[in-house]
Parts: C-alpha cells; structure tokens; sequence
C-alpha cells in the first residue's frame, strides 16, 4: 500500500513513520516536504492514503487538499496539525479530509485512524 | 561549550514550537474567547548582544510597548518576554474587560493575563514534548518606551542565547504581540541533549 | 512522609491561602487570612466570596480560576495593581505611600477534577513601596536631564564655543559658532583651530595664547579671526584649559564673544580719516601711557617729527586736492620705509611723527635717512617733487613727554632752518 507523508518537518514526517511501523508495515512510504511537491506526488503514485500538514511553505496543507480532492475526490487524506482550532478542523473536513488529529501522532491514534477513519 | 544546532536539531525544536504555539491558540480561543493566528516560530541562535537589534526590528520605535517577563525554570529554563504595543494592550483591555475605558491596572492586568496563557501553554507544551518538568514564576509587566525594552548591560552576561520568537495576532480584535522565548548557555545545552533524546526516539 | 494535617501546615505559613471552585465557594481559609481580613474560617467556609466582597471583579477572577484550571499552571494578577484582589489594611504608621497591603495573588490548580484552586497571597508592600520611591527618584533624575537638555540646547544656539583637543584639535563647536564664522559644523570638526588665524594678530599674541593656557591658566584677549568666506570678525576670546580627575590637561574650551563693530568703531577714532594713519590723539595717548608706565620693553624708543617742505607752495600752486594727495603721497611712504610695529600719526598739518621701537639713535639716523630719500625720489601724481626735514630725539627714561617733543621740535626747527630735506639729531 501507498502512503504518502506530507510536513515539512522531517522530526513530523519520523514521527508518521514510526507509528505506522507496526500498524502498516508493509507500506511504501512516500515523502513530501510542502503542498505543491504533495499533488506532484499523488498526481503520479495516486497513493490510498496522504498524512498531511496544515502550515508548510511554497503550499500549505488547506491548498494541497483541495488540489488532491480535486484530482481524485475519493482520496483519503487525514489531516495531522498543530492548529487544533475547531475553526480549522471544520474547514478541512468541509473539504474533503476524513478527520483531522492533533500534533504529534502515536501508535494507538494510527491504529485508530485506520480502524475509524480510512476505508482499508 | 558546543552550543550549534544542526539541521535535524532545528527542525525538531522548530516542530514542538508548532506544536506548543498550536496548543496555546486553542487555550486562547477556549479561555478568553479571542480567535488568534501565530506565525511559524523564527529560531535564533546567536550572541545576546544581537537580543536588542533583533527585537528592535520587529516594533515601532517611536511607540510605547507593554513588556511583560516571565522566568521559568527546569531542565529547560529561561524567561518568556511578551512585547506588546500600547494600543494593542488597550484593545485586549477592552475585549478582557468587556468596558469602554479601561484603567492602565486593567490593561496591565489583561495582558499579564494573555501573557501567562501563552508562556504557560507554549513552554508546558514544549517541556511535555521533551519528556521534563517546568516551574513558572510570577510574571511582571512594566510599559516602557521602545529603547527600554531591554537593558544593554542586563543581556552581556550571557555569551549565547536562543531566541525563538513568533508573532500573534487576533484580527478581530486588533491586536499584535511578539512573544520571545530567551534562553541561555547551559539551559541551551540541556535543551539541545532533551532534542537529541527526543530525536532518537522518533528516528530510532 | 505523607502530611497527615494539611489544615495545619497551611496555617501556619506566613502568606495567606484559600482553596475556592469555580463558583466561588470558600472551602478553606487560613489562620493568616482570618487575621488580616478579620473574617473568621467559621464565617467565610461554605459561603461565596461574592457574599463578603461582592465588589471584586469576578468576570476576571472565573476567567483566571478557569485558565489555572485549564493549563494545570498558575495564573496571576498583575502584582502592581492596587485593586484588582481583596483588599488588606495596611498598620504602617512611619510612611503614608501604601494604605493597603500590596499583594502577589496567584491561582494554582489543586483539585481539577472539583474544579478547586488555590488563591495564594503573598505580601509585597515593602518590596513595592521601595518601587514607588525609586520611581519618584528616577523621575526627578529625568526632570532634571530635560532642563539640562534644554539649557544646553539655549547655550547652543546662543552662545559661540569650540572644544579642542591639546593639540589644537577641534572637537566641538557651538551652533551659533558655526552661523558665525559661515562654517558646516561637519566641516570644521577634525580641523586644527589655527584655520581661523586671520594673519592679523601678531605671533607673538598667539605665542603668549599657548604659554598661558598650556601652564594650566586660562587666557583672555581679542583675536581677528577668518571666516569660512575670507571675511574677517574681531572676538573677545576666552580659553580655559580643563583638567582630567588626575589634574592633566584634557582639552581646551574657548568662549568667544563678537567684538567686530566695536572695533571698527574704535579703528574710525584712532585714525587720521586722509591719510588713515593714526592720529594724534591715538598717538598722544600711546605715549602717554608709556610715559606713566615706564615699562622698560616701551621705553626704548625715538621719537622722530617730519615736516613736508614747502607745503604751503604746493597747495597754492596747484590747490588743495594736489596738496591732500601730496600728503597722502608722504603717509604712503613713510607706511612702506617703516616696519610694522613703528607707530607713525599724522601730527596736524602737514606734520608727521613717528615712534621708532627699540633702536639707538645712530640706527634711527639711518632707517630715517632711507625714509628721507624714499621721500626724494617719489614723485605726487608722477610729476611734483616733494622733500621733507627731520628732528629725531631719543626718550629718556623717567622724562616728561613735554620735554621730548620740545627737543624733537627744536631737531625740526634747526633742519628748516639749515636749508631743508635733512635730518638733525637732537
């Protein structure tokens, strides 16, 4: 399976990848450091699932999730940020993400996400 | 004493500095009801004496500023600075108090208020981040003129310091603050250690 | 060890303690806040604060419980208000600055789960009393560097000072000094003051200058001086030397004051209007002085009296106009054939006297025998030969001018008579 990793914080992008370690082994992990290299990446990998950033340069994650649903409007994108605003979460939901979690992420919470969230 | 930060080091403290400026917003919007924006931390490593430089480029020289200090202490210790400009002490007066013409006691105390909520959040979060205990200390607030922000002499003390610095703004209530997180030599080196831990957790 | 009477231990610190929620219910109060509120445990547990002090601003008290609960860290009020908490009597008799006690109010979470905190208050008032008296200092000091600012700011602008350093150096000058002397402050700063030397002064002057002010005195005295423009202005300049901590010269700070007009006015008095030499009466009084001081350095000097020959043809010859330019002519020549600190006047008429400094009369013979000839050869108008007689007498010392001038006047008297365009010693 295909997972692509968006932050542009590489401690962020470890932080993914390791609690995914035991949930998804077997995934090919992909890595992207901002919003535009993020839909240059799905455009061509189409990857099932997308952790993604909220602030980034160059393109931030709000931009970066309207370009990838835009693209496939079935992509399952869930959203990882520091922002945990409720204002902020309602707005990725309004478009398109299938949940959003707080900073930093651990292995119960993936276990979680992809029990709850995504469409395995 | 080896104080520079390498790449990965940066990136992970610039990353719990997100997460705790994003824990602090929300305590914000929770506890006085004000929608805030923070920008993305700005990381300085640099000799103290670039302290007054550094934060004189970030204000209006000609203003009177709300300044309020607050130490803490720890494996991480060091002092929070707030810098905010007289006219937006006042608009947070009014949004706190909820009346027309605050008192300065009313503004001071509104922004002692803001401040702590801030510090707190942003240096527990942080501390919480690298696994270690912090004690606050009693914040005080002074409003000065640009050019006494920060006394020339008090900083020379310190060989280096780490300047990380954001800014907050709450667009409907129009209001701007600078907010420094000031730490310094050993605390720099103990801070450096809690991230090289952190890091070989997550990379491990 | 686990605290088995926390009631007691929180009484007997010094500082005061209640445990409230967020309603505002007093669950605790210490023996330290019945003293000083004078409100009983009995009386405040169980009851709101908003019953004992129902003026308390309890918006901001619930906000501040609240957000102590909410980040499991203390919250604050801001320790230089003086009415934001409950208020406590003050006793201190010995200073009225503080009627009530200053306090350090602080919020910490204790219970979170009962939405219970702890409002600590810490007594402050000295710590902040010192504060306000440092205040009122630092206020007065401020006062007093914004009359000194301003006063420096009147001095500036009206009166003319330089700075130097030992070596002549300027370091700082006045406003007004630059307006005066037409220089850009920038310009002259840096520069060596002997940029305002005129030429006009004597050396020696300036020699005298530096004697006096590099033994530590100041010196006093007036200096024409070159501005920017090559014009020149005449100053009554003062120049103190100052000292460093250890008694060494520092710097040089001069004070000048425009004397320009007054000097021309004194220049019109002294001198005769046609010719522009001296007058008599500069003349009278230069040698008068020296008569009444006896200065050895004056005293050496002889006295010579010219007399143009015929002087009365020429003017009837060819009028007055020639006759003026033919002493004019005479004035000239005397100026070139004499040096610089001879004093020469015109005596009234067609007389001329001169005060040779310095000379035996053996060498006076000779430098006016050279003026004798210069008065030969020159020629009024390029074509009126005009000659002119001698007396010469040397003062001496201790001698009444009355009897000099008689004797230089017989020196004349014989020179006419023994055929003119001569000299004769007396």
């Amino acid at each position: 399976m295909k997972i692509l990793i968006v932050d542009d914080s590489k401690l962020a992008r470890m932080g993914v990848v390791k609690s995914l370690k035991e949930v998804e082994p077997n995934a090919e992990l992909f890595h992207a450091e901002n919003g535009l290299e993020a839909v240059e990446i799905f455009r061509q990998e189409n990857p099932r699932v997308v952790f993604l950033d909220l602030t980034m340069p160059v393109m931030d994650g709000f931009e970066a999730l309207k370009q990838i649903i835009a693209i496939d409007k079935d992509a399952q994108v869930i959203v990882i940020s520091a922002d945990i605003q409720d204002e902020a979460k309602q707005r990725v939901l309004l478009a398109g993400a299938k949940n959003m979690y707080p900073k930093p992420i651990n292995e119960e919470k993936m276990l979680q996400i992809f029990q709850q969230d995504l469409l395995i | 004493m080896n104080i520079e930060f390498n790449e990965d080091q940066i990136d992970a403290l610039k990353e719990f500095m997100n997460v705790s400026i994003g824990a602090a917003t929300a305590n914000l919007a929770n506890l006085l009801g004000a929608f805030a924006t923070m920008h993305i931390p700005r990381i300085d490593i640099c000799d103290s004496d670039k302290l007054i430089p550094k934060v004189n480029a970030t204000i209006d020289l000609t203003s009177m500023y709300y300044v309020t200090k607050q130490l803490f202490t720890g494996k991480f210790g060091g002092e929070c600075m707030f810098v905010m400009s007289e006219g937006s002490a006042q608009n947070l007066g009014k949004h706190l108090y909820d009346i027309e013409n605050c008192t300065d006691d009313d503004v001071n105390d509104a922004v002692i208020e803001l401040t702590n909520i801030l510090t707190s959040t942003i240096v527990s979060r942080l501390t919480q981040e690298l696994d270690t205990g912090v004690q606050f200390f009693v914040p005080s607030s002074q409003f000065v003129d640009a050019h006494s922000i920060i006394n020339i002499n008090d900083v020379t003390h310190y060989s280096k310091i780490i300047i990380i610095s954001t800014i907050l703004e709450f667009k409907d209530q129009q209001i701007n603050s600078s907010i420094y997180i000031l730490t310094k030599d050993e605390a720099i080196e103990s801070l450096k250690m809690l991230i090289d831990k952190k890091i070989e957790e997550i990379y491990g | 060890m686990e605290l088995q009477c926390q009631d007691i231990l929180l009484d007997s610190l010094e500082n005061g303690h209640m445990i409230v929620d967020d309603k505002f219910i007093v669950s605790f109060w210490n023996r330290w806040l019945s003293i000083n509120t004078q409100i009983s445990k009995e009386e405040i547990i169980g009851r709101s604060l908003e019953e004992i002090y129902p003026d308390l601003n309890y918006k901001v008290l619930g906000r501040k419980i609240k957000t102590a609960l909410a980040l499991g860290t203390p919250s604050f009020y801001d320790t230089n208000s003086s009415t934001k908490f409950i208020s406590i009597n003050r006793n201190k008799v010995t200073t009225s600055s503080l009627t009530f006690m200053q306090q350090q109010v602080t919020i910490s979470p204790y219970i979170v789960s009962e939405n219970k905190v702890m409002i600590s208050i810490y007594d402050i008032s000295e710590l902040y009393e010192t504060k306000l008296s440092l205040k009122k200092e630092i206020e007065k000091v401020n006062k007093l560097n914004d009359k000194l600012e301003s006063d420096q700011e009147i001095i500036d602008k009206n009166i003319m000072m330089m700075k130097t350093s030992l070596n002549g150096v300027i370091i700082d000058v006045s406003t007004l000094f630059c307006e005066f002397f037409e220089y850009k402050k920038e310009d002259i700063i840096g520069q060596n003051a002997s940029i305002f030397k005129s030429g006009n002064v004597a050396e020696a002057t300036y020699k005298e200058l530096w004697e006096t002010i590099k033994s530590k005195k100041p010196w006093s005295g007036e200096v024409k001086n070159k501005t920017a423009s090559g014009g020149a202005k005449w100053v009554q300049s003062r120049i103190t030397p100052i000292l460093d901590e250890n008694g060494a010269l520092f710097e040089f700070h001069a004070v000048y004051h425009d004397i320009t007009n007054e000097k021309l006015l004194e220049e019109l008095y002294i001198t005769d209007s046609l010719t522009k030499l001296y007058n008599r009466a500069y003349f009278d009084k230069v040698i008068g002085s020296i008569a009444k001081h006896q200065r050895k350095a004056d005293t050496d000097f002889v006295l010579a009296i010219t007399d143009v020959d015929h002087f009365k043809s020429i003017n009837d010859t060819y009028g007055h106009q020639v006759g003026d330019e033919a002493l004019i002519s005479v004035a000239n020549t005397l100026k070139n054939s004499l040096r610089e600190n001879d004093i020469i006047a015109r005596w009234g008429g067609e007389e001329f006297v001169i005060m040779l400094k310095n000379v035996t009369l053996d060498e006076a013979k000779m430098i006016i025998e050279k003026v004798r000839k210069s008065v030969e050869n020159s020629k009024v108008n390029n074509t009126i030969s005009v000659t002119a007689s001698f007396g010469l007498t040397k003062y001496n010392l201790g001698e009444d001018t009355h009897r000099t001038f008689k004797r230089v006047d017989d020196a004349l008297y014989e020179a006419k008579k023994s055929g003119r365009n001569r000299i004769v010693v007396k």
